[in-house]
């Protein structure tokens, strides 16, 4: 399966979900569907959160795990937290 | 070279220049503290040997000979300025939560370039050739005399302590971006106006230290 991307490869704009299909029935529904918080995000901070959940959330861990330090993997975080707001505050 | 060889080549070459100019990406916290402590107070034990005074956050300099603990008392001052006011800098810039012990403990080790400063200036050469330009420049009667190669130990020894200047304020900043999540102008303008008063305020500091311990 491709991966899902989320920006325009034309306009560096926001995609959003226009045809969704089932694999087994082949049901289409169309419409217009914004992508969820998470998948907005660039494949690499995808990768980050989901580290970050199987580390349990532990900054500390991540920091082992990447060899980085603490603040360079909380600063990523932050930076992911900031992205998933910014829609949140422009709406 | 093949593509891999070359990414490799690529990787490494990055990783050097990270650990040499932004090392806080992969070191903070409790241990950097350690390891800085260790390392400005072995830097101000070597001054001592060579009457290397570090008497201010960007200062290096040869002067009056002093007790050890005076040279140890001068780093620790510079660091602590340095440290408290950047602390109180990301107060007001940082959108970030941060750890007190990263700012410090990477402020520590960001002065590790004064480390080669001080060796750099342990040659007797590099003093007698200070105070001999000293003297010229005050029109007096040189008292000391020179040997053939303290000019070169003295250009050398000042070549190095500018570049070790300069190291230490890059390592400085990327500290504090990196230790406070601060970024662009913001980060600038408070890492150079922090820069200025941490400045100002541990040459008062150790001028006054003096004063009233009569070292001066």
């Amino acid at each position: 399966m491709k991966k899902l991307p989320s920006i325009c490869p034309a306009c560096q704009s926001q995609l959003n979900i226009k045809k969704l299909s089932c694999q087994k029935c082949d049901t289409e529904i169309e419409g217009l569907f914004e992508l969820p918080a998470l998948a907005r995000l660039s494949a690499e901070d995808q990768e980050f959160v989901v580290q970050f959940v199987n580390c349990s959330g532990s900054l500390k861990e991540m920091a082992r795990l990447q060899k980085l330090s603490y603040p360079t993997v909380r600063n990523q975080l932050d930076n992911v937290i900031e992205q998933i707001k910014a829609p949140e505050n422009q709406g | 070279m093949t593509d891999t060889e070359s990414k490799n080549n690529n990787l490494q070459k990055r990783t050097l220049g990270q650990w040499l100019f932004n090392p806080f990406q992969f070191i903070a916290g409790g241990g950097t503290l350690l390891l800085g402590l260790i390392i400005m107070l072995v830097s101000a034990f070597l001054g001592s040997l060579s009457n290397t005074h570090f008497d201010g956050v960007l200062d290096v300099h040869i002067g009056k000979a002093a007790p050890l603990w005076f040279f140890l008392s001068e780093v620790l001052i510079d660091w602590l300025c340095i440290s408290v006011v950047l602390l109180i800098a990301a107060l007001f810039v940082s959108r970030s939560s941060f750890r007190v012990v990263d700012i410090f403990g990477t402020q520590a080790l960001a002065r590790v370039p004064y480390l080669l400063s001080a060796l750099a200036l342990l040659p007797k050469g590099f003093g007698r050739f200070a105070k001999y330009l000293l003297s010229k420049a005050m029109q007096q009667m040189p008292t000391t005399t020179i040997q053939n190669s303290d000019a070169l130990f003295f250009v050398i020894g000042a070549v190095i302590s500018i570049l070790m200047i300069i190291w230490m304020v890059v390592l400085m900043y990327r500290a504090y971006a990196v230790s406070c999540n601060t970024k662009g102008g913001k980060a600038i303008g408070s890492f150079i106006a922090a820069l200025i008063i941490a400045e100002i305020l541990s040459k008062m500091a150790i001028w006054q230290l003096a004063v009233r311990t009569g070292l001066l």
